[in-house]
């Protein structure tokens, strides 16, 4: 008896919350049910849970998206096939059932429903379903064992030949590989030869029978090192007529595809195009295209291989003599995709050999079930598969990140729970872009950047990082994001969407730069230190070496007796006063630091006329008082023009002309380096200590 | 007040009910829970904005509601407005036929709140 051993999963999409009650308390208790209240939310569930979701309940009237609009996407994205959808609705008229029917629906209940009846034809259809996926499972197995045992006794049987020939056991592999590309390259040329691509395994597995007729030529004809006497050559021509009637006389496979292709194939790849083959003198297309194709690939082979007679010629080599009529006339189509294909000849030749030939058999068995829609993935595979999406929720439930996934076709956002809660979105979001919730966190320059970064991945590469602001319930925060493209199998591959988280790094974001900041400024005036200032001069003269620069160094004059006067906590109110007033005296490119003690420093640039701009910077930093303290400042200016374009040639020759100053016995007053009266460079105004860029202790 | 009396009160047809849903829990479960559906406000408020869709979609989910609940007296009048509704009437006929609506609800209304306050009592 069938019986439904794992908890299925259905989804009931009904826009009143007491009818989905009432249909969840009827199948709850068996089932696992995932409600969504109108079509647009069913889409999304669809999209989320995919295979999972074993039924689907649908109500016709619905707002946002109706029933039938909910069909019609499942329809467009082939859900339809895979999963089964029973319609409940109060809607009676004829057209609406028909409509729905025509949609694929598996079932229809009127409403009012009883609770028995509901609860039957779900089951029934589940079983059903279930069924059809266990069936089809074994079909496809059974496809694929049958395929493997053919090809299993094949290679035995064409080995056996080529043992008896001599062979490398080479021949009939690498027939194969041509037969298989050259019928591609006709395919594709033309369609007039009603080729299938199920033909094209069938032909290319066969024509490894094509010599089996030479087992009954004697061994000494058939291992003859030289040339062959008429005779001996009539008897070796037998052997395509003799492997024909092997296959003819098989007692109970002449409707097999493959054996009638392997009948083609033995009696007729001797033939030639232009009737002048063998046994049966067969001309142009009276040769079955099974036949011309495996005649060349044979040809090809004998030529590009080494014999006993005579040594291997180059693809080139073979197909000139091929082309030019050597070995007798073939088809002019052939010979053009011959040359076409060379490269993949090639290629496909050199990649051979036992994983390579697996792998077709299993290419071989995929296009078998592409064909036969109703084969789909096995139940095995739809496990493992749901064993993935659980491990995935697991621990997607476990980080505190926000898990992202994209899809183009249907456009889709799917979010982790703990991502939907923060964003405050659901879970699953069709439509995005057209969501404005959803573009209010990623601004549009973002978006861009993010579409462009991924777009432009390549599927060995398809990995994007970096930071950006996201805008989460209003508040802007710093994020990581790391997204992995995703592109389809197909050549040449296809954007088909992303999957990626976003952390929160608002607060280490935060901590660095109050830290870089804490690093480069003076903790007591907030003036940059004379570190930073050093590194921000040396990019500003190296940005414009050409423009004109001046560097000023400062120092408090009676600094000394404020301290003494007044004790240290008031000299740091007027080192924090004197460095207010910096502030504001200066232009926005320039930039003030205080280099350590009373010392400080000004880099500006000036257009014409330094001494004006001195004078400006002067009068508006010295003079006037602080509380009692009289703010007098001496300054030593040193201009790129005179002192050079080089931080330390600017910091020494300023320094010198504060010295001068300084040493005049002079308080409140300010002096230009000049390079004519330069003096002794070992002399400074700034003590050593200073000269470090230390602070003065307090 | 049993759950079949209450039933009589709202004029509907406890029999149909209980073989539809099958048990005396599920039946009170739902007819408890009916006044928490708020299909009924969004007819009344659409009928006053003269938002047609959405009144017809009320309405429809009241009909289907009251169907499988078989409160036969409101299934009635609600599947009467459906149809008017679904035909994009919204003159006086249908006025007149909300007003029906309203009272057979009142009166279901009211049935279930007694119902409820003695089982809740």
């Amino acid at each position: 008896m069938e019986k439904i051993t794992d908890r299925q999963k259905i989804l009931i999409v009904d826009d009143s919350e007491m009818n989905r009650a009432i249909l969840a308390d009827m199948l709850g208790g068996e089932f696992d049910i995932v409600e969504a209240e109108n079509g647009v939310e069913g889409v999304a569930m669809l999209q989320k849970h995919g295979l999972e979701i074993s039924l689907v309940l649908l109500d016709i009237v619905m707002p946002v998206m109706d029933g039938f609009g909910v069909l019609t996407q499942m329809n467009k994205y082939r859900w339809i096939e895979d999963i089964p959808v029973i319609m409940i609705s109060a809607e009676r008229g004829s057209s609406h059932v028909e409509r729905a029917f025509e949609l694929g629906i598996t079932d229809f209940i009127s409403r009012p429903f009883d609770a028995i009846i509901v609860h039957r034809r779900v089951v029934n259809t589940i079983l059903l379903y279930a069924k059809q996926k266990r069936l089809t499972a074994m079909v496809a197995e059974q496809i694929y064992e049958k395929e493997q045992r053919n090809s299993l006794m094949i290679d035995i049987l064409s080995h056996c030949v080529e043992f008896r020939n001599g062979e490398s056991g080479m021949h009939v592999r690498n027939v194969h590989i041509l037969t298989e590309t050259l019928l591609n390259a006709l395919l594709r040329k033309t369609d007039r030869y009603h080729i299938s691509q199920a033909d094209i395994s069938v032909i290319s597995t066969a024509s490894a029978l094509h010599d089996i007729g030479k087992i009954a030529i004697p061994e000494e004809i058939l291992n003859k090192p030289g040339k062959f006497t008429p005779e001996e050559f009539a008897i070796m021509k037998t052997h395509s007529m003799v492997g024909a009637e092997m296959l003819e006389n098989l007692p109970s496979y002449q409707n097999e595809p493959l054996v009638s292709f392997a009948y083609q194939i033995c009696r007729w790849h001797h033939e030639r195009w232009d009737g002048r083959g063998y046994p049966d003198g067969l001309a142009g297309d009276e040769i079955p295209i099974s036949a011309q194709i495996v005649a060349m690939a044979d040809v090809y082979d004998a030529l590009t291989s080494e014999r006993v007679y005579k040594p291997p010629f180059s693809h080139g080599q073979a197909v000139n003599m091929i082309v030019g009529g050597e070995c007798g006339q073939f088809n002019p189509l052939m010979l053009e995709c011959l040359e076409e294909c060379a490269d993949e000849i090639r290629q496909e030749l050199a990649a051979g050999g036992e994983q390579r030939r697996s792998q077709r058999d299993i290419q071989n068995v995929a296009r078998e079930l592409h064909r036969h829609k109703e084969l789909t993935a096995s139940e095995r595979s739809l496990e493992l598969l749901e064993h993935e999406r659980m491990k995935y929720s697991f621990f997607a439930s476990l980080t505190k990140e926000i898990q992202f996934e994209y899809t183009i076709s249907p456009p889709a956002l799917v979010l982790n729970s703990w991502g939907s809660e923060k964003l405050d979105l659901p879970e699953a979001l069709l439509d995005p872009y057209q969501h404005p919730e959803a573009l209010s966190i990623i601004n549009k320059d973002v978006q861009s950047k993010l579409a462009d970064a991924l777009h432009s991945t390549t599927p060995g590469s398809p990995v994007v990082q970096f930071d950006c602001k996201l805008t989460i319930k209003g508040e802007e925060r710093w994020h990581h994001i790391v997204a992995r493209a995703s592109w389809s199998a197909e050549e040449p591959p296809r954007y088909t969407g992303c999957i990626g988280k976003a952390m929160d790094i608002h607060n280490s974001r935060l901590e660095l730069e109050s830290l870089e900041r804490q690093a480069s400024h003076d903790s007591l005036t907030g003036l940059v230190n004379r570190a930073y200032a050093k590194k921000r001069i040396i990019e500003r003269l190296e940005d414009r070496p050409a423009g004109h620069y001046a560097m000023v160094i400062l120092d408090l004059d009676y600094f000394k007796s404020a301290n003494d006067t007044y004790g240290h906590m008031f000299g740091d109110e007027v080192l924090k006063f004197l460095a207010e007033r910096m502030r504001h005296s200066i232009r926005g490119g320039d930039i003030a630091a205080r280099v350590g003690g009373d010392e400080f420093l000004i880099f500006l640039e000036y257009k014409d006329d330094l001494e004006s701009a001195i004078e400006g910077v002067y009068g508006r930093v010295s003079g006037g008082v602080y509380k009692d303290f009289a703010i007098s400042v001496s300054m030593g200016v040193a201009s790129t023009q005179e002192a050079g374009c080089d931080y330390d040639s600017l910091f020494r020759c300023a320094d010198q002309a504060l010295y001068v100053v300084k040493h005049s016995g002079k308080k409140g007053y300010y002096n230009y380096y000049h390079k004519e009266n330069a003096i002794d460079a070992a002399t400074s105004a700034v003590s050593p200590i200073d000269a470090e860029g230390k602070e003065e202790s307090e | 007040m049993t759950l079949k009396e209450c039933y009589a009160a709202l004029n509907g047809d406890y029999e149909e009910a209980m073989g539809r849903l099958r048990s005396e829990r599920l039946v009170q479960k739902f007819v408890l829970k009916f006044l928490d559906d708020g299909s009924f406000d969004l007819l009344c408020r659409s009928m006053e904005a003269g938002d047609q869709p959405e009144a017809f979609r009320a309405a429809h989910t009241i009909k289907g509601v009251c169907a499988n609940m078989a409160f036969s007296a409101l299934l009635e009048s609600s599947s009467q407005l459906t149809e008017l509704l679904r035909a994009g009437d919204m003159g006086d006929q249908a006025q007149e036929l909300f007003q029906r609506v309203k009272a057979d609800y009142a009166k279901t209304a009211q049935a279930i709140q007694a119902f409820r306050e003695e089982a809740g009592g």
